[in-house]
């Protein structure tokens, strides 16, 4: 399995041409020596090594600052609680929003973590089904923060409602009837969000945990104390490594993949149906769905990095997370980044020749309007900033990546922001006009949701492994039956 | 679970006659029925054929019973459909170098060649179309001399602002300027790879990368432009931002079964040495992908139309629902999505020539459906109204393009002899059998 | 607790050795075996002519209950059994239904995967009389194992332990039955 880019490429064919049909009349020179392709794991680290680093981290007592930082997270997260508590015992009057903005930053943090999540399931999804084998460093702790962030994103919508009890009460989310016998309308994109977003939540889930019991049977097996043993014990479900197991499991995890990828595609673009299929100029547009898709992955993208760049230096994790991850996440970036370019001129572009003059002006209104200042600082952060990613000197550069990771994150919740309040703030009739200011309930609750986010993403490196001991596994040369590292002598049955 | 092989091909066979099947029944049931009905909650505007409560705004609508008319939508769709081979080539070349991918090295050369199609083919094909459009034949509503007569911004903005676009400096040069970057482009590309073949060094690698890196977004930029300008803006007031997409999308599908049908033909000849299985399996993977693909841009670009009822909008469809466009509607979500889909499910399928060799086929006629349905129906609001020219411009055009690409193909080295991944290309990555896992390869 | 002995278990080091070690028992027509491995090894499948893998029916047949189920849920509540007229729209078309059978596909397709895998696989299993095997520990780690089983008719104690040995097993030991 491990072939092609993990090994020198001659010896790969030469492993190969024994049962497979490579021409063995042709000659291939190797590639020049700069365009060779840089291994997935450094230092050619034995299968032993990489077990002992990866589990080492969540068996091994914390660091220092771990402690620290989990009871900010949790005391942030504790904030959100008690406001959203204020909330629903005051009433949605303590938010900001207000007619004729009636959504916000509840909507615009809800679709901001949304996107965050998607990068996960475009690493552990996409990215396998296109055979990109560096995925491996990344995928689990991707997959994570992919449901952390569902969790985050998941509160927002529930909890705009005010009156909470009858959101999740029948005959509004829940395909139940009310007391009239009347049943939610599947009219409603609102309503299709609810499936999408629990969907997505449940199959990433179950995609991770498929993903980690293999990793949890590693665990329970070096597991020294019997609590621990108990339940990575459980969580494993009595896991062996068994060939036979391994085959049913390829092809369920193949299975997940494909099934993950059209998911990944649907969510986001069930997002933007909750604009995209009103009337209101600056939301009704045709590229909603792929451009939310692809805002989407640029966000997620800008987190992972946000989050993988510290904890590969924490725990010290430089020769599984290299500068090639690094590098091609940068590049994610920049191409993620430029369809996002692509649609913002095109919905202007569009704004014009469609001559619509309401259309037109939504967009003036956005770019030179009273929220200018969100726009621009949309576009500086979206547009320009990673395009810093053209020059390899900038892409190896970590520190400068993370700066960059971070206005990513930045200026996606910036871009919603605009999407959101600029295109309702000023909509057919100038005597609706109005100008939404957020509250302090409001900036807290979504600085709250990062403790949220933090915490669980804490608890889990405390836990469980966050990068898939077998994946990374089986793309070494070790795993290789034909290749010398893992054991081949030249030449077999 | 495994069919024979003459029983796969009868099934292919009958899935195809009966989508077929279908589609003439409605369509003949369609000739002999009533007005057709209105949808639910579009009933307000399904009468009217365009936005504005009448066919062409004053300026001589379309002439289905002018010959002339008739030659040049009939070009047109021909045109359009060569060009996604070229246009999709070039964006298969551009995402080749911005991946750095090693599958793809193989097939290479097929895309090398059909790119360069558009010189100097494309352009002479193009040449008709410019006079066509210039002599007022394909965009009723161009006011080309005289803008000042074009009614005002308060009469009809939807006009007033393409007045920029649509004279006949600027369509001519817009047109000529995109081709000429394509042609330049193409030939760049192709350039780099031939020079590599003789020495194998790395700066070719190097400057097709950087002219990727760049030319991806002056790529994506003309085909939006340039389909704008020969295709959307036959109706002038319809606009979606998701129509350049939509193209590219349907291009990339139909070229992928092209290259599919090429190196299953070219396997057993000039192509023999290198390729293996898993390309075969990579290009019928691909072509499963873009199917999804389509459907999904169309569906999207459908389904919020439908859901917004804007009439600004809607006026497209509403014209695409009437007659006999309709059953071609339905025939595009049948033919173009669901069969190729449900048949290319399983993983075997994509490998049997039996399910492959009449889907190329199918292909290229859904492709040439859409087409269709994109252009036609301003000329016959009617329903579907096949000429002679149809199949005279389609076949012309293809005979050419197809000439031409051969000719090309034999003059050189058929696949790019020095390419630094040539080597990983040629590593065999093992093809799962039906129901078997390959999760990691 | 009775000791009936169970099989034997053999180490091998590397992924090439495990390899050859699975031909040669397959070769040797052994039917109640198996291969543990700390990752899935390419190929292995084969090498044990193990037969394709089920899994994709029971993906098939959640993905098409879900469709269905959403498509008729959606039809039965908006258009059967309360009509409401709303935004215009027709009460029932796969139009507006299609979003939300398109999750139900999804998710009850992975329900359907993971139900299939765990029941493919019997699992979750939580004793194992392998696990009583120290050693055994490094299966998830980094060493790789062969196990034939007693039950197997071609098994003899001395046979199959030299077969293994020759093969270049690092270590044999047996496995007894360590339930009560």
């Amino acid at each position: 399995m491990a072939k092609a880019a993990a090994i020198p490429a001659g010896v790969a064919a030469k492993a190969d041409s024994h049962d497979h049909h490579a021409p063995p009349q042709l000659k291939v020179a190797e590639p020049p020596k700069e365009l060779e392709r840089e291994p997935l794991v450094l230092n050619n680290r034995s299968l032993t090594w990489i077990t002992d680093a990866i589990a080492g981290v969540c068996e091994k007592p914390m660091p220092k600052w771990w402690w620290p930082a989990f009871i900010l997270s949790a005391g942030t997260m504790g904030m959100m609680f008690s406001l959203i508590a204020y909330l629903i015992s005051t009433g949605v009057g303590v938010w900001g929003l207000n007619q004729p903005a009636d959504w916000a930053w509840d909507i615009t943090n809800f679709v901001f973590w949304i996107g965050i999540g998607h990068a996960g399931t475009l690493i552990s999804a996409v990215l396998c089904l296109l055979r990109q084998k560096w995925r491996t460093s990344i995928n689990r702790a991707a997959e994570a923060m992919t449901i952390f962030a569902v969790a985050c994103a998941g509160i927002f919508p529930v909890v705009h409602t005010g009156r909470v009890w009858f959101a999740l009460f029948p005959g509004y989310l829940i395909p139940f009837p009310n007391s009239n016998g009347i049943w939610p309308q599947f009219r409603s994109p609102l309503l299709w969000d609810v499936f999408a977003v629990s969907t997505y939540g449940t199959v990433s889930l179950l995609f991770w945990y498929t993903g980690l019991i293999p990793d949890l049977a590693t665990l329970r097996d070096r597991a020294t104390h019997k609590v621990r043993r108990f339940f990575y014990g459980l969580f494993s479900l009595g896991w062996t490594g068994s060939n036979r197991h391994w085959s049913n499991y390829e092809k369920a995890y193949l299975i997940l993949a494909g099934l993950s990828t059209p998911l990944v595609l649907s969510v986001h673009s069930i997002v933007s149906f909750d604009f995209a299929v009103s009337q209101v100029p600056g939301w009704h547009t045709t590229i909603f769905p792929p451009y939310f898709v692809a805002g989407a992955i640029f966000s997620g993208f800008g987190m992972v990095l946000t989050l993988m760049i510290p904890m590969r230096a924490l725990f010290n994790l430089h020769d599984i997370i290299t500068t090639r991850h690094i590098e091609l996440m940068c590049k994610v970036l920049l191409a993620t980044g430029s369809i996002v370019g692509y649609a913002y001129g095109m919905e202007f572009f569009i704004a014009w020749y469609g001559g619509s003059p309401y259309e037109l002006y939504a967009f003036k209104n956005r770019a030179f309007g009273p929220y200018w200042w969100s726009y621009w600082s949309m576009i500086t952060c979206n547009v320009i900033s990673p395009h810093f990613f053209w020059f390899k000197k900038l892409r190896t550069n970590v520190v400068f990546v993370w700066i960059v990771s971070c206005f990513v994150n930045v200026g996606m919740w910036f871009e919603r922001f605009v999407i959101i309040v600029t295109s309702l703030h000023r909509d057919y009739l100038p005597s609706s006009w109005g100008y939404f200011t957020p509250t302090w309930v409001d900036v807290f609750t979504f600085v709250g949701s990062f403790g949220l986010f933090m915490t669980l993403f804490l608890l889990f490196i405390r836990f469980l492994p966050a990068i898939s001991i077998t994946e990374v596994k089986a793309v070494t040369p070790q795993a290789d039956p034909h290749h010398p590292l893992g054991g081949a002598k030249g030449h077999h049955h | 679970m495994n069919f024979p092989l003459f029983f796969k091909r009868i099934l292919a066979a009958l899935a195809c006659v009966g989508i077929l099947t279908f589609a003439t029944a409605r369509v003949l049931a369609a000739e002999h029925a009533e007005a057709p009905k209105a949808v639910a909650g579009q009933a307000a505007h399904a009468e009217t054929p365009d936005a504005h409560g009448h066919d062409a705004h004053g300026h001589g609508g379309p002439d289905s019973s002018d010959i002339v008319q008739q030659f040049g939508y009939s070009y047109l769709t021909a045109f359009m459909f060569v060009l996604s081979l070229i246009v999709a080539s070039m964006f298969f070349i551009l995402i080749h170098h911005l991946f750095d991918a090693a599958w793809s090295v193989p097939v290479m050369r097929i895309a090398e060649h059909m790119a360069n199609l558009i010189f100097p083919w494309g352009f002479a094909a193009l040449l008709p179309i410019i006079g066509l459009a210039l002599a007022g034949k394909l965009h009723p509503w161009m006011p080309l001399t005289d803008w000042s007569l074009t009614p005002t911004a308060a009469a009809d903005p939807s006009l007033a602002v393409k007045s920029v676009m649509f004279n006949k400096l600027s369509f001519t040069v817009l047109l000529l300027g995109i081709f000429g970057f394509w042609a330049w482009m193409a030939r760049s590309f192709r350039g780099y790879s031939l020079a590599q073949d003789k020495d194998g060094a790395a700066i070719w690698t190097r400057k097709a990368r950087f002219l990727a890196g760049w030319g991806i977004f002056a790529f994506s930029v003309t085909v939006t432009v340039a389909v704008f300008l020969l295709m959307k803006s036959l109706q002038h007031q319809f606009f979606s931002t998701m129509y350049g997409v939509y193209y590219f999308a349907g291009s990339m599908w139909t070229t992928l079964a092209t290259y599919y049908g090429i190196t299953r033909w070219l396997q057993r000849k000039e192509l023999r040495p290198v390729i293996l299985p898993n390309h075969i399996h990579d290009l019928g993977k691909w072509f499963f992908a873009f199917t999804v693909f389509y459907a999904y841009i169309h569906f999207s670009q459908y389904f919020l139309i439908w859901n917004a009822a804007v009439p600004e909008e809607t006026f497209w469809y509403v014209l695409r629902e009437k007659g006999t466009w309709e059953h071609m509607g339905f025939l595009i979500l049948f033919g173009h999505f669901f069969l190729p889909f449900l048949l290319l499910l399983r993983i075997d399928t994509k490998m049997s020539l039996n399910v492959m060799g009449p889907m190329i086929f199918w292909a290229w006629l859904m492709h040439y459906v859409d087409m269709t349905y994109n252009v036609m129906p301003v000329l016959y609001p009617k329903g579907l109204n096949i000429t002679l020219w149809d199949p005279l411009c389609f076949g012309a055009l293809v005979a050419v393009f197809g000439w031409a690409w051969l000719k090309d193909f034999r003059a050189f080295p058929a696949w790019p002899q020095k390419h630094p991944r040539l080597k990983e290309a040629l590593v065999h990555h093992e093809i799962p059998k039906a129901g078997q896992a390959a999760a990691h390869h | 607790m009775s000791a009936k002995p169970l099989g034997l278990l053999a180490q091998f080091e590397t992924a090439a050795d495990i390899m050859n070690a699975a031909l040669a028992v397959r070769d040797a027509g052994f039917k109640k075996w198996d291969v543990f491995t700390p990752f899935p090894i390419h190929g292995m499948d084969d090498a044990m002519a193990l037969p394709n893998s089920k899994v994709g029916y029971f993906t098939f047949a959640g993905g098409l209950t879900g469709f269905f189920t959403g498509m008729s849920m959606i039809w039965f509540m908006n258009k059967f059994d309360y009509p409401l007229v709303v935004g215009g729209k027709p009460l029932f078309t796969p139009l507006f239904a299609f979003p939300v059978s398109y999750e139900l596909t999804i998710l009850l397709s992975a329900f359907g995967t993971l139900f299939g895998l765990a029941l493919l696989n019997r699992l979750p299993k939580l004793h194992n009389p392998l696990f009583a095997s120290e050693r055994f520990k490094r299966a998830t780690n980094d060493k790789f194992f062969v196990f034939v089983e007693t039950a197997d008719p071609k098994f003899s104690e001395t046979e199959t332990r030299a077969l293994l040995e020759k093969l270049g097993a690092s270590a044999i030991e047996e496995i007894q039955d360590t339930k009560d």
